[in-house]
């Protein structure tokens, strides 16, 4: 039975074109069957936020997001009260026969309250998807904050009381490891590491999200990126740049890799100058060690749609 | 989808199993060895992993694998430790348990065949304990074996550190982790009389007044500390500072929180936890057990790079200092001081560079590492005697309180990318000349 249920989540995954390993779909699965926090952790541009989307889609779910900075704090990650709303109100009561009493209890009322994105998860109808989204930038008086949050499931307001979750919401944390989560945090989570894809699970990506691909143009592109993040760079290219890398390359009607069109384009995969000043500098050499000559360059302004270009 | 309600987290697994009590025996004692190498799994952990396994396959060796480790490690290098460990330990169980699926074959064989089954897994967990007792230990001696802990230590002859010295160093260290201790957060905290107005806080309140604004709330920024990342060479051509930097280093763990340490000759360790594990005399003990090639060669660009790939993301930010210990003589790549550099600059703050050397008078930094580091140093530095320190903290309360470090050059144009080159170029000239001015040094 337990089989079955990890294959379910991998096909719901896939159904959602997340392809996922097995320790993906295990990671997935336990969070959800055991209802712990999943933190993610990895390299830029790996998919860390898309699993949370993806969850959701598979689930069912609505997906409520908490995108995290430096300097976040309660009153837009919990609630806040609507302070001109109330003030408003009470100019218009002010001739009303109602006792000061009165006035108080209904400005702090639901419609004052405004709900921030924990607020609103543990209030939800039915059991959302908690996406935190890079929980490193925000500081560590939050992260301290998060925490009685994700232990108690229960929120108090001194004017309401306190306000227990109706449905645990299933909680994704993702991390881009600018700094160190904390240890407290981290136990209460199961956790997940995602890498850069192989080679092969990358073309599968690629083919997944980018439908009209050549397979030829894809398994370049991606045995290109497998290359470059073999070389020190300030910023490696994470899948988001192969997407977008391919889709781009899809836009311009290419069926295989020429130098002349990686050159151009190259700005979409590399984001930092000197990255792609090195880049540039040793492309022949890249380009030698994928097989592709500079002899397909004339290919490219003579026969656009040459189907072999080495 | 599966209704929730289905799938509360069970605290209380495994009670009425033999194999799962065997099981959960087995994953103790796994987490003792993980936590003897390294890694943290606690109670809450081993809860987690019997209820994950209770939802696995068992006998997929795979999903076991995958299960335990969502449940047990809780960061990368965690998972590390874990692979590391995983398959020596669950293979002497699988073993032990097939050779005694085979010895109660035999002995079901030779006598009457019916004996309780449960026995059977005993010798399984005598076996993992002795091997892990044995095996373990032998181990830990192997590791130990390539030197000497006690020569290391009385050669460097720490103890003959004036006492007026120490207590000097002391109040420097102080002075010094009191200058880092201030930056304006972007927080904001509550303040009586000063800072700009509270708006939320004064409607609030003023609420039960009708909404009149009588009492006015303030706010004003926060403090915050900076964090600090010390890396100290202690190759063979620091010998004659050691004593005084592993003073100071030691004094600066124990003042300053927010504080990494590591220190390299030929490798990278990260001492840390060492240096606040108790008194001197045991940390000194300790530590020279923890490096073995304490003054061995230099490879400062390995080391940096090590740095850099292992704890760049999670422990330099714009609110770290780096500070850099070394007299820069490098036998290593230099290409890969100079990229580790620039890569450590562009994460910190402000990128430190004491050098001892620089106490001497007449001194040039001319070596090759000195060379290829300098375009990427915010503050260079002596660090050779006490009055070097003070003059340190001093220039460190420049960068009190603001948020960005100013930088006077930018390094990420076309100039960054012509200091690559291996012939000296006008513009890499100019930049180390610019730098060189920087720090005051004629040439």
């Amino acid at each position: 039975m337990s089989d079955r249920d990890i294959a379910l989540i991998q096909e719901m995954l896939d159904e959602q074109d997340y392809i996922a390993d097995r320790g993906l779909a295990m990671a997935v699965f336990l969070a959800k069957s055991l209802h712990k926090p999943l933190m993610i952790e990895g390299p830029a541009g790996v998919g860390k936020t898309e699993i949370a989307k993806v969850m959701a889609c598979a689930l069912g779910a609505d997906l409520i997001r908490l995108q995290c900075y430096e300097g976040l704090d309660a009153s837009t990650a919990l609630y806040e009260w609507n302070y001109q709303r109330q003030l408003l109100y009470l100019k218009l009561e002010e001739n009303s026969e109602k006792t000061t009493e009165e006035k108080e209890a209904s400005i702090f009322g639901d419609s004052f309250l405004l709900k921030r994105p924990l607020l609103q998860a543990i209030t939800h109808h039915k059991p959302p998807v908690l996406l935190i989204d890079e929980l490193d930038r925000a500081d560590e008086e939050f992260e301290s904050f998060l925490l009685e949050v994700l232990g108690e499931w229960q929120i108090t307001i001194p004017e309401i009381g306190t306000i227990r979750a109706l449905h645990l919401p299933y909680v994704v944390i993702t991390s881009n490891r600018t700094r160190e989560l904390s240890d407290a945090v981290r136990r209460r989570c199961f956790y997940l590491w995602i890498d850069y894809p192989s080679f092969e699970k990358e073309v599968a990506i690629v083919r997944a999200k980018v439908p009209h691909i050549d397979v030829n143009l894809a398994e370049q592109i991606c045995r290109f990126m497998e290359l470059i993040r073999g070389q020190k760079l300030d910023k490696t290219p994470g899948i988001a740049e192969t997407l977008d890398w391919a889709k781009a390359l899809v836009a311009l009607h290419q069926n295989h890799l020429d130098p002349g069109m990686i050159k151009d384009t190259l700005g979409i995969v590399f984001k930092d100058w000197h990255d792609l000043s090195m880049v540039q500098e040793s492309l022949a050499d890249f380009l030698e060690g994928l097989g592709i000559h500079a002899k397909a360059a004339p290919a490219r302004t003579g026969e656009k749609n040459a189907p072999d270009g080495f | 989808m599966r209704p929730m309600d289905s799938e509360r987290i069970n605290l209380a697994p495994a009670k009425d199993l033999a194999l799962h009590r065997e099981l959960s025996a087995n994953l103790v004692g796994f987490g003792r060895l993980l936590r003897r190498r390294g890694a943290h799994p606690g109670p809450g952990e081993f809860c987690d992993a019997l209820s994950a396994l209770e939802r696995i396959d068992l006998k997929d060796s795979r999903e076991f694998y995958l299960a335990l480790r969502t449940t047990l490690a809780k960061s990368r290098e965690e998972q590390e430790i874990f692979d590391r460990h995983f398959d020596s330990y669950w293979q002497v169980w699988d073993r032990a348990l097939e050779s005694n699926r085979a010895a109660t074959q035999e002995r079901m064989e030779e006598s009457d065949g019916g004996r309780d089954r449960r026995q059977s897994g005993r010798p399984a967990s005598v076996t993992i304990s002795d091997w892990l007792k044995g095996n373990g230990s032998a181990k830990e001696e192997r590791e130990v074996a390539g030197y000497s802990p006690v020569e290391v230590v009385t050669s460097r002859d720490f103890s003959s550190f004036g006492t007026t010295e120490i207590d000097e160093m002391g109040r420097l260290v102080v002075a010094l982790s009191k200058i880092l201790a201030t930056r304006l957060s972007r927080r904001y905290r509550h303040s009586h009389r000063r800072g700009s107005l509270d708006l939320c806080r004064t409607l609030r309140l003023n609420l039960p007044r009708g909404g009149d604004l009588l009492d006015l709330s303030f706010r004003r920024r926060k403090r915050q500390k900076l964090k600090l990342v010390l890396l100290c060479d202690m190759s063979k051509s620091m010998d004659l500072y050691g004593r005084f930097l592993i003073q100071f280093i030691y004094s600066f763990q124990n003042v300053y929180r927010r504080l990494e340490t590591f220190v390299f000759s030929t490798s990278l360790h990260r001492i840390t936890s060492t240096l606040k594990s108790g008194d001197l005399p045991e940390v000194l003990l300790a530590l020279s057990s923890e490096v073995p090639d304490w003054s061995g060669g230099t490879r400062i660009g390995a080391s940096l790079h090590d740095f850099l790939t292992r704890h760049g993301t999670d422990m330099v930010d714009r609110n770290t200092v780096v500070l850099i210990l070394s007299d820069g003589w490098d036998t290593g790549e230099i290409d890969l001081l100079e990229d580790s550099m620039r890569g450590i600059q562009k994460r910190c703050r402000c990128l430190v560079w004491l050098n001892p050397l620089m106490g001497h008078p007449g001194y040039q930094p001319s070596c090759r590492g000195m060379q290829a580091a300098l375009p990427f140093i915010d503050i260079f530095a002596p660090a050779h005697n006490l009055a070097s320190l003070r003059q340190l903290a001093h220039r460190l309360g420049k960068i009190q309180g603001r948020i960005g470090f100013p930088r006077s050059t930018r390094r990420m144009g076309p100039a960054a990318a012509t200091d690559r080159a291996d012939a000296p170029i006008p513009e890499a000239a100019a930049a180390q000349k610019t730098a060189f001015e920087r720090f005051g040094i004629s040439r």
